[in-house]
């Protein structure tokens, strides 16, 4: 007798945007590669076995395993180990916080920084739809809160270049405008957050 | 009369109260993580561009925290039967009721010698009501399983979850194919099916005598009439029943799980009992145990089906509903239970000695009786060790195998001929094939009933 233990994969699709856009971050945040520097190799492999990880979970999401494990033979037992591991290690969250890092190695890059984070998000997202079972109408809902959240990004990113240009009174007040910037779009994005669902 | 499945109307069941356990899920830690880290290191480089990174994740976790994730919801949980046979479809029905906007994801775990089956044989389903159908494998009380409920807020943020333990099954043994029936030279004086020796109204032709006055008509043979000068009437065999008393040897279990010799006496006996009850017989049934004897009254009707086969997997897990008593033997039985005239049909490997004894017993008190054999296995061969050296021949040990096997065929083999000498018919059953053949050289005639009555 056997049983499925998580749920099944929407599709293909969704699994292999999944793939693409862990893969994607990883390279975008390697690229260009700094050898010998902050442990750029071990946060380089550490990113890469997340993603692997992470679709190799997914890709193995619909085996079923034996509902009694009693006296199987060895490698149907290693076999079951094996998925156990697989399916217990969060291997996004360690691909999410190498692939920070290895942005981090670099020097500062805030629009790269800022598409590195619409990539992370999109990724995670798409790992959710996959091991769900989900369609992408789920996240319909949430639409206007990633639209908020995008915006903060780019925010983030032009006080980032804001501290490129050098001091000044120009750059001074650009630095205000941008406060007041971050201010107006928290109070935008406060009602939704403090909004309680309809009963 | 004609018996369907105990799989009847489903059960209703009222919503039971459950508080599910809620907490975030893999996407919100994930998101946590991303939002953690990219402030974490916002704040030591003092880059800003990453607190911009953990600015998307942040407001989503902060407004899934917004939504309303319910401490108690409803859980309606309703088989479609709570007796099944073996192998027949059972669906069960789960709903749930008080889980507001969330989404409800379902996963069953099946029980021992439970098989998922039906159209898509799923053991997942999505949404606020799901079905799902499956088989008992083997008689016997078998739990169904266990299910798995998670809901999930409409965020997906966090997740409840819940397991719930499912009722019961009572699994009846799949009953074999029986058309065909015994019936004793020697009936009860109780109107029936069978035709007896005696004549009287029933519609099996039996003879013609001559008229008497009193006599109908319409029976009144002109053929016979003419030829002899004088009025002839038909005479018909009267219809009688009988008692069948299905005795169950549960001494000795041998052979594959499924079809072990308690397996297919238990099938063979349903079958009979299906059998005689079809034909407006009374039928009891006795189960035999080490020191332990179960019985149930000879009854009638379609009810006596369900409580026959009640009885017989009362052996095995001790309910209540049917007389038994401990170091009781056959003897010592209610007359009740075994009553005098009784066709006794016995389901048995005849393994047990105690229990051959028993029938011989019953033999010589009067009893008429037929034996099934169920044994359809023999001792297992060790595994075969070649002489040293490679050298043609077999072993020592293989050959007092073989012997002690042959000993063993022959012991029992005496076993059914002495009762075979005793006036006992033995008659081999492999669990296959329909009950109908091995019992056909004694359903075609009457099966001639002791003299001797206890």
């Amino acid at each position: 007798m056997t049983r499925t233990v998580t749920r099944p994969v929407a599709g293909w699709a969704i699994q292999a945007a999944a793939d693409l856009l862990g893969a994607g971050c990883v390279v975008w945040a390697t690229v260009p590669l700094l050898a010998h520097q902050g442990l750029a190799t071990l946060a380089l492999v550490a990113a890469v076995c997340g993603v692997a990880g992470g679709a190799l979970r997914l890709v193995l999401a619909g085996v079923p395993v034996p509902e009694d494990s009693f006296l199987l033979p060895p490698p149907l037992r290693a076999w079951l180990s094996f998925l156990h591991t697989i399916r217990r290690v969060p291997w996004e969250e360690g691909a999410v916080i190498a692939i920070v890092w290895l942005e981090v190695l670099h020097t500062s890059r805030p629009r790269h920084t800022a598409f590195l984070g619409a990539a992370l998000i999109a990724y995670l997202l798409a790992t959710h739809l996959a091991e769900s079972g989900a369609s992408p109408g789920v996240l319909r809902p949430q639409l206007r809160m990633l639209a908020v959240g995008a915006g903060l990004l780019a925010l983030g990113a032009g006080a980032g270049m804001l501290s490129a240009a050098g001091p000044g009174a120009g750059s001074a007040l650009l630095r205000l405008i941008a406060a007041a910037a971050l201010i107006a779009s928290a109070g935008l994005v406060l009602p939704y957050v403090a909004r309680r669902e309809p009963r | 009369m004609s018996f369907s499945g105990p799989n009847g109307p489903g059960l209703d069941a009222a919503d039971t109260e459950f508080s599910p356990r809620w907490r975030s899920s893999r996407h919100a830690r994930r998101l946590l993580t991303l939002a953690l880290a990219a402030l974490f290191i916002a704040t030591v480089t003092r880059r800003p561009e990453f607190a911009g990174l953990a600015a998307p994740a942040l407001l989503l976790l902060a407004a899934g925290r917004g939504q309303r994730r319910p401490p108690r919801i409803g859980l309606r949980v309703r088989p479609s039967t709570r007796r099944a046979f073996e192998g027949e479809l059972v669906a069960i029905d789960v709903s749930v009721s008080g889980q507001g906007e969330c989404s409800v994801a379902w996963t069953l775990h099946p029980g021992t010698t439970i098989e998922i089956e039906g159209p898509d044989g799923a053991t997942t389903a999505e949404g606020p009501q799901a079905r799902f159908t499956f088989s008992p494998q083997r008689w016997g009380r078998r739990q169904i399983g266990t299910m798995d409920v998670v809901l999930r807020d409409r965020w997906r943020l966090a997740e409840g979850h819940l397991t719930v333990v499912l009722p019961t099954l009572d699994c009846y043994p799949a009953p074999a194919q029986q058309q065909t029936r015994v019936v004793l030279s020697r009936l009860p004086n109780r109107l029936g099916e069978h035709p007896a020796r005696t004549s009287g109204e029933g519609i099996e032709f039996a003879g013609v005598r001559e008229y008497v006055p009193g006599d109908r008509q319409r029976s009144i043979n002109w053929a016979a009439s003419t030829r002899r000068g004088r009025l002839q009437v038909n005479t018909f065999a009267a219809e009688r029943s009988q008692d069948v008393v299905l005795l169950i040897d549960g001494t000795t279990d041998v052979g594959e799980p499924g079809s072990s010799a308690v397996d297919l006496a238990l099938r063979g006996a349903a079958a009979a009992a299906r059998a005689y009850l079809d034909a407006r017989d009374r039928v009891g049934v006795i189960t035999y145990h080490w020191g332990d004897v179960g019985w149930l009254v000879p009854g009638l009707g379609r009810r006596q089906v369900y409580r026959l086969i009640d009885a017989m997997l009362a052996s095995e897990r001790a309910s209540s509903g049917t007389l038994s008593a401990r170091g009781t033997s056959l003897r010592r039985l209610p007359r009740a239970a075994l009553p005098p005239g009784a066709l006794v049909v016995v389901f048995s490997p005849l393994l047990d000695q105690r229990f051959v004894e028993t029938l011989r017993d019953m033999r010589e008190r009067g009893f008429s009786m037929l034996v099934v054999d169920v044994l359809n296995t023999e001792p297992p061969a060790r595994p075969h060790m070649p002489l040293r050296g490679g050298l043609g021949g077999s072993s020592p040990r293989a050959s007092t195998d073989r012997m002690s096997r042959r000993i063993w065929r022959m012991e029992q083999e005496a076993i059914r001929f002495s009762l075979r000498e005793l006036g006992v018919p033995v008659v081999h059953w492999d669990g296959v094939q329909s009950l109908d053949l091995p019992l056909a050289g004694y359903s075609r005639r009457p099966l001639i009933a002791s003299g001797t009555r206890r």
